[in-house]
């Protein structure tokens, strides 16, 4: 155990002793599967230059960014990520505009711009939820995915594949009409 | 025999307040209405008026009336005043705190030179005009004041409230703290206990994301901490904000002093400083946030603004005294 993670671990118990069920959610990490905005730094790098000004959340135009509360622990308090099943990234790649620190970077919008210079995470298709591979033809993900034929391509009735190409945005996810979703970013940062 | 020609200050300064009054009212305004029109963009990017429920319906009709004079193209022009006082966009200039830029250095344990270029501008007018950001922009302040005026409510009322007092310098000791903190837990925790920071972002999760996070508890612990302990207590005595501006205001250029002939011994002065200082003995030091109050109130015109990088030297009782004596 390193110096941090016992300070942490300090940490999270002192706010534990103050708010028990925050800390619950706290140390129960791995459940939480989100994705940091666009252009975002390497998750350390990424925490360490946020000072929680909030802008790229407002200028987000689809309304995807949330904020943490104390939910990821301490350090992650008021930073923004993206939960893709809620809210998929539009690639708009405002936030890496607007913000001070450099802590999102600002990437241009266009396909080559994008592809070198954003990942977020890599969507997974699992063959037994997913229609397409149980005979009845869908194919959603494919028409959400922004880099259609780059990210995602489909076989046979449909059948998407994921190429290693995919930045994981969400739209996907966010337009899986299956419950539990069928396909799902797996992040980068975890 | 009274002197013949007494220094006056300028006639416009005793009004400087009201301004003051006026631009946190304008600031605190603008940190609720730019939530709003964030989510109005939002509505107005989905071209789907027809979907949205009614109470929604009313707020795009509401911010439409307000922004359609100025924009044509709300979803683009819109974005041209974004952030907070903590760190925040005019139309392509970014201006963030210095204690932004401070928490950001000592959490990563880098030089971050594009990111401090933008608190260049403030750093530099703190140090010509002091702690002026405390009195005249900080959102918490708004609130802060009003809390005192509540206070003094309360005590019309015959209500005890706070009035301890603590030594100034506490604050410093929050603010390394903090940035010691920052930096051992690499993330800028500074940012949690700064109330501007935390007025603007609670502002805006709860007006576009559905409701106030943590941060607005630990606000509302301050707002009790000025009533119930000490008034106006987190800004003198805890605020690491208010400390860095302190440090950097502390040979400020733009200063109020005393004119001493003018000077009743009123006490006035004293009572109405919202920081405690002591400008009935020229005691205002590096705190003094060029609020303006004390002029205000003063009943003799015997406080202006003076170009000088410390203050005068304690001058003794004012001449208009009864018992002065020279």
């Amino acid at each position: 155990m390193d110096r941090r993670k016992f300070l942490k671990g300090i940490g999270i118990s002192v706010t534990g002793s103050l708010m028990p069920v925050a800390a619950r959610a706290a140390l129960n990490r791995p459940s939480l599967r989100f994705l940091r905005p666009p252009g975002a730094l390497p998750e350390k790098d990424f925490v360490a230059a946020c000072i929680h000004c909030g802008q790229c959340g407002e200028i987000c135009p689809n309304r995807t960014l949330r904020y943490f509360g104390l939910q990821n622990g301490l350090s992650s308090m008021d930073t923004p990520y993206i939960i893709p099943r809620k809210k998929g990234c539009i690639l708009c790649m405002k936030c890496g505009e607007v913000c001070p620190t450099g802590a999102i970077q600002p990437v241009k919008r266009e396909m080559n711009a994008i592809l070198a210079g954003v990942k977020m995470g890599l969507a997974r298709v699992d063959e037994t939820l997913c229609l397409s591979f149980q005979g009845k033809t869908c194919g959603i993900c494919y028409r959400a995915c922004p880099l259609a034929d780059v990210a995602i391509y489909v076989a046979m009735l449909e059948q998407p594949h994921v190429t290693d190409k995919c930045i994981g945005c969400g739209l996907c996810e966010r337009s899986c009409i299956q419950m539990p979703q069928a396909i799902r970013i797996f992040p980068v940062n975890a | 025999m009274p002197p013949t020609s007494l220094e006056k200050p300028f006639v416009l300064w005793r009004h400087l307040n009201k301004l003051r009054w006026v631009v946190l009212s304008v600031i605190f305004a603008m940190l609720v209405l730019l939530p709003f029109i964030h989510v109005y963009q939002n509505y107005v990017t989905a071209y789907a008026y027809d979907l949205l429920a009614p109470s929604e319906q009313r707020l795009y009709d509401v911010m439409e009336a307000l922004t359609d004079p100025f924009v044509s193209d709300p979803a683009r022009q819109l974005d041209a005043v974004k952030g907070t006082t903590w760190s925040g966009t005019f139309w392509g200039w970014q201006l963030s705190d210095p204690l932004a830029a401070l928490g950001q250095m000592s959490a990563g344990l880098t030089v971050n030179v594009s990111f401090l270029l933008t608190a260049l501008v403030p750093v530099v007018l703190t140090i010509v005009f002091g702690r002026f950001f405390c009195g005249w922009i900080c959102p918490a302040t708004f609130l802060y004041e009003l809390n005192s005026n509540f206070a003094a409510w309360l005590r019309w009322a015959d209500i005890k409230t706070g009035n301890q007092q603590f030594d100034k310098r506490l604050k410093y000791g929050v603010l390394v703290l903090g940035l010691v903190i920052s930096a051992i837990t690499g993330a800028v925790f500074i940012a949690a206990v700064y109330p501007p920071a935390i007025i603007g972002r609670e502002l805006y999760y709860a007006v576009a994301l559905g409701g106030f996070g943590a941060g607005s508890v630990f606000f509302a612990i301050t707002l009790l901490f000025d009533l119930i302990v000490a008034r106006r207590g987190f800004c003198r005595y805890l605020c690491p904000g208010g400390a860095l501006y302190s440090l950097l205001g502390r040979y400020r250029l733009v200063r109020i002093k005393r004119i001493v002939e003018n000077c009743i011994d009123c006490t006035k002065c004293n009572v109405v400083c919202e920081f405690g200082l002591d400008p009935l003995r020229d005691n205002f030091g590096q705190e003094c946030n060029n609020c303006t109050a004390c002029m205000a109130i003063c009943p003799t015109e015997a406080l202006t603004f003076t170009l000088r990088p410390t203050d005068v030297a304690a001058q003794g009782p004012g001449h208009l005294g009864r018992h002065f004596k020279p």
